[in-house]
């Protein structure tokens, strides 16, 4: 289906929007259709999208609310790259486009699909109830209302930044994690959780800190960093997901989970040899019986294959490693003062 | 099914507050919240400026009494009075209250809620989160909806109420997932479903959805309308798509500027200047453009919001949201370049009529929020009182309904009822020979709107106006819905939308034609002053066979007597 677009006006390009279509009543699996309309500089996705529906095919179904970028209702993933519709340019996506004069519309991934480019937002909800996103005050319901708690500009700009997460989800429909395992806590709940942690106010903390470190939780991210790339706010959503780590790590003590234990014997092996030993490493993590449990049938295949790291005694120090170690204990002391003046 | 004891349409702050407050009142209510969005994606995100409290933070002579005075004389004396001062009153208590639930408030030095000047308010009282205040305080009544387990319906468009006699069964909705109609028996229902000034479509600054569902579904029902006629026009929505550039940006000291170079306020607010109330300024604005001062381009023609001497680091830290929207919609950078803004309708003050409880005439029917008219905005809305009024009166019907409650006998609606809904809703709209564009429709319903009942009205226009919402009514009738999927049919949605801007576009008409004086945002060329022997009251609109019947109601006074309204 084309729009009428013999008469070209100044300023207006042709572009095809290639967009994903699914009807769960009708068809067994998804497909595309392609829709050119002139397209004028300045027009959003969004309204692009609005103008198929009212002129060429009333059918096609996406969320759309605010128009405005603070609503978060239509997310959806351009050309790949999942965002909200209504903030991105038609022509800028043009002139990174792979194919010349086409633009890709599909749903947000990594959530159920429900119909067109509308995706399940339920579970997210439901990892948002499960993680505690709500500040539990240390103030009683009952003595509400009478006086403000007194907060530092400072500890507001703690929680500034993340408290302009609208849960568009695109950061969940680009992580790398989610794709492999459904369960995990999603970068926007992660963020959501860090908020209400720096918070004062909140008196359940522990409690929340206690569920993020179980399974599927805040050490089961990879860093991949795709969440903070694709956030529509700019959200520093790793800088969350590092602090919930160190407040983990401080309140509740390296032992407690593999992923503290993880992280530490990651940083004892580059303090002494500037390098990781990689063989003992499932060990120091999870434990010996964990190890044999789990690791031991992939070892044999890796010896079988000659694919096993070198044992323990023959990992040699980097080059260097002298002046290695005096940077590294500079640097830990310096991170080791912020977070003091950060308490502060 | 068991009959809900509360349904609450509508999960925007005057929803999300009511629910909190009567599981608060009575724990062992079966409450229900139905949403045709996911709460937190409701329009109450979109204020960015802040609410008003007389805490006297930031001006230690501030009081309640002054809250009182500034939104009572900003009303142009149409506000009920009594209702006016219940909000102010309750005001620091409500502000204090979510913050000790956990909304972030940007700080004063002193630690506590920070407060910014804000148009028509004569000391600085408006509490702000930077320019994000509407979409912290949602989300952290979400957050606390969530912590107390409110029963959520997300994605259901309400589309009637169940009537019996004088008194309300239920709500009949369609959930959109499934496209199932649907019953819910209810002792009481809360319309918390937002304004209605999204009927004047391109020429607004509001969510695609603020289509006045629940006031029309009232209407429907036999429930008065009031002060309709009075549409708050914002003076700086954006020249291209009418999206909102806050009066924060002028609270935080940003000029108005003609093609001239003159900051023209000072000929119409030679005080207040460019923080003169809304429809003063939005007057200014449209006079100017009028009479040629004003800047020309395809987009239309517009006027220049100037920030530029504000400097980088005060509009990046106070005004960050409002920069990257200036940027996405209008590719301007406000912190080098002015920002080019035209008047854009914004706020409906009209809604359903309800008393200070927020009932309606119905038994077991509350109206809270935009979607009702108490009335504390009276003609003419102050900025910073729309984030306050949802919440007062969200609080106020969730603990009068967890109250009440009890008193009525739980409605049952039958199967044969739902049955008559669903063929009412379906019938015809699939039919051949259907070949109306409901987009067509919408788009002249807002080019009518905006040029017969808009900033300045007329009897003519008006009349042209009458005429034209009547002609798209009928051709509504031929609506076509080419969409026939069960499942997520947003054309369906959206067509029944239409329906209700009609609906109440007839009674914003009908209200602005009748009412022949100027007041407030209602201003008419024909007849250019306040004339408070025959128009000091409020208009209702009712629906009788399907016409509008025009009535009136006295204002309640009681605390300042009727003064001419300068600035």
């Amino acid at each position: 289906m084309t729009a009428p677009t013999d008469q070209h006006i100044e300023g207006t390009k042709d572009v095809t929007f290639r967009i994903f279509r699914f009807n769960p009543q009708v068809d067994s699996k998804p497909y595309f259709d392609d829709y050119t309309i002139p397209v004028e500089r300045g027009v959003t996705v969004l309204r692009s999208l609005n103008y198929i529906k009212e002129h060429i095919d009333a059918s096609i179904s996406f969320r759309a609310f605010c128009q405005a970028g603070i609503c978060g209702s239509c997310g959806m993933r351009v050309n790949g790259l999942s965002q909200l519709a209504c903030t991105t340019q038609v022509w800028d996506v043009l002139a990174k486009s792979r194919e010349s004069g086409i633009i890709k519309v599909e749903p947000l991934r990594n959530l159920p699909l429900i119909k067109d480019l509308i995706v399940d937002m339920d579970p997210l909800v439901d990892k948002m109830k499960h993680y505690s996103n709500w500040i539990d005050s240390t103030m009683p319901e009952s003595s509400m209302g009478k006086k403000e708690f007194l907060i530092s500009e400072a500890e507001f700009l703690r929680y500034d930044k993340a408290t302009d997460c609208i849960l568009c989800a695109s950061c969940v429909s680009e992580c790398s994690i989610l794709r492999a395992n459904k369960e995990y806590v999603s970068p926007a709940v992660l963020l959501k959780s860090y908020r209400m942690n720096v918070d004062s106010r909140d008196a359940i903390h522990g409690k929340r800190l206690a569920e993020l470190v179980k399974d599927h939780g805040v050490w089961d991210c990879t860093h991949c960093y795709r969440c903070q790339e694709s956030c529509v706010k700019s959200i520093p959503i790793m800088d969350a997901i590092h602090g919930i780590r160190e407040d983990a790590i401080e309140l509740r003590g390296m032992k407690d989970t593999s992923g503290s234990k993880h992280a530490e014997a990651f940083m004892s092996d580059i303090e002494k040899k500037g390098k990781l030993v990689e063989a003992t490493l499932p060990i120091r993590t999870n434990g010996i019986v964990w190890t044999l449990q789990n690791l031991l049938p992939m070892a044999v295949k890796m010896i079988m294959k000659r694919r096993t790291p070198p044992p323990p005694p023959l990992v040699k120090s980097a080059k260097g490693i002298k002046i290695f170690r005096e940077m590294f204990r500079e640097m830990t002391e310096h991170v080791r003062q912020d977070h003091k003046s950060q308490k502060k | 099914m068991k009959p809900y004891d509360i349904v609450i349409v509508g999960g925007g702050g005057a929803g999300l507050y009511a629910a909190m407050e009567a599981m608060k009142t009575n724990p062992s209510l079966n409450i229900a919240v139905l949403s045709k969005v996911y709460p937190n994606r409701s329009h109450t995100s979109a204020a960015q400026g802040g609410a008003n409290a007389a805490l006297g933070n930031k001006a230690k002579d501030d009081t309640v009494e002054m809250h009182i005075f500034d939104t009572i004389k900003g009303s142009d004396y149409l506000a009920d009075q009594d209702a006016v001062d219940l909000l102010c009153s309750e005001a620091p208590k409500i502000i204090r209250e979510l913050e000790n639930m956990g909304t972030p408030w940007s700080r004063m030095e002193d630690n506590t809620i920070a407060q910014r000047p804000f148009g028509g308010a004569g000391r600085p009282r408006c509490c702000y989160c930077s320019d994000k205040t509407g979409h912290t305080i949602l989300q952290t009544l979400y957050e606390q909806c969530l912590k107390k387990g409110v029963i959520f319906f997300n994605e259901y468009f309400a589309l009637n109420l169940s009537v019996k006699g004088s008194r309300s069964r239920g709500l009949i909705a369609m959930n959109m997932k499934t496209g199932n109609v649907e019953a819910f028996s209810a002792r009481t229902v809360i319309l918390a479903t937002g304004g209605y000034a999204k009927m004047y479509w391109n020429r607004s600054s509001n969510a695609a959805g603020n289509t006045g569902d629940g006031q029309a579904i009232a209407y429907r029902a036999g429930i008065p309308m009031k002060d309709m006629e009075f549409v708050q026009f914002h003076p700086t929505g954006l020249r291209k798509s009418g999206l909102l550039v806050t009066e924060g940006a002028r609270g935080e000291g940003g000029y108005l500027i003609n093609r001239n170079g003159e900051r023209f306020m000072a000929r119409y607010a030679k005080e207040k200047m460019e923080l003169g109330p809304r429809d003063l300024v939005s007057r200014s604005l449209e006079t100017e453009i009028l009479e040629g001062r004003g800047f020309d381009s395809p987009a239309g023609k517009y006027l220049h919001l100037d920030l530029t001497h504000l400097g980088a680091d005060l509009i990046k830290s106070r005004l960050p949201q409002i920069r990257e929207m200036c940027m996405q919609f209008e590719g301007v950078d406000p912190i080098d370049e002015p920002i080019p803004v035209r008047p854009t309708a914004h706020y409906s003050m009209g809604g359903i009529d309800t008393d200070n409880f927020t009932r309606t005439i119905m038994e077991g029917v509350y109206a809270a929020g935009e979607c009702a008219c108490v009335s504390v905005h009276g003609a003419n809305r102050l900025g910073g009182n729309s984030l306050l009024d949802i919440l007062v009166f969200g609080r106020i019907a969730g603990h009068t309904a967890a109250e009440e409650a009890g008193k009525f006998e739980p409605g049952n609606i039958s199967e044969a009822e739902l049955k008559e809904h669903v063929e009412e809703l379906r019938g015809g709209m699939h039919a051949s020979g259907h070949h109306e564009r409901y987009g067509e429709l919408r788009e002249e319903l807002g080019q009518t709107l905006a040029l017969n009942v808009g900033i300045f009205r007329e009897a003519s226009l008006l009349k042209r106006g009458i005429q034209d919402i009547a002609e798209l009514k009928d051709r509504f009738k031929k609506v076509r819905v080419s969409d026939s999927s069960d499942v997520f049919n947003t054309n369906l949605m959206q067509v029944l939308e239409l329906k209700n801007m009609l609906d109440l576009a007839e009674t914003v008409a009908a209200g602005a034609s009748a009412r022949e004086e100027s007041r407030g945002s209602h201003t008419r060329i024909d007849f250019p002053v306040r004339d408070d022997a025959k128009w000091h009251k409020h208009t209702l609109a009712t629906q009788a066979k399907g016409k509008v019947v025009l009535g009136e109601k006295p204002v309640t006074m009681g605390r300042y007597e009727l003064q001419e309204r300068t600035y």
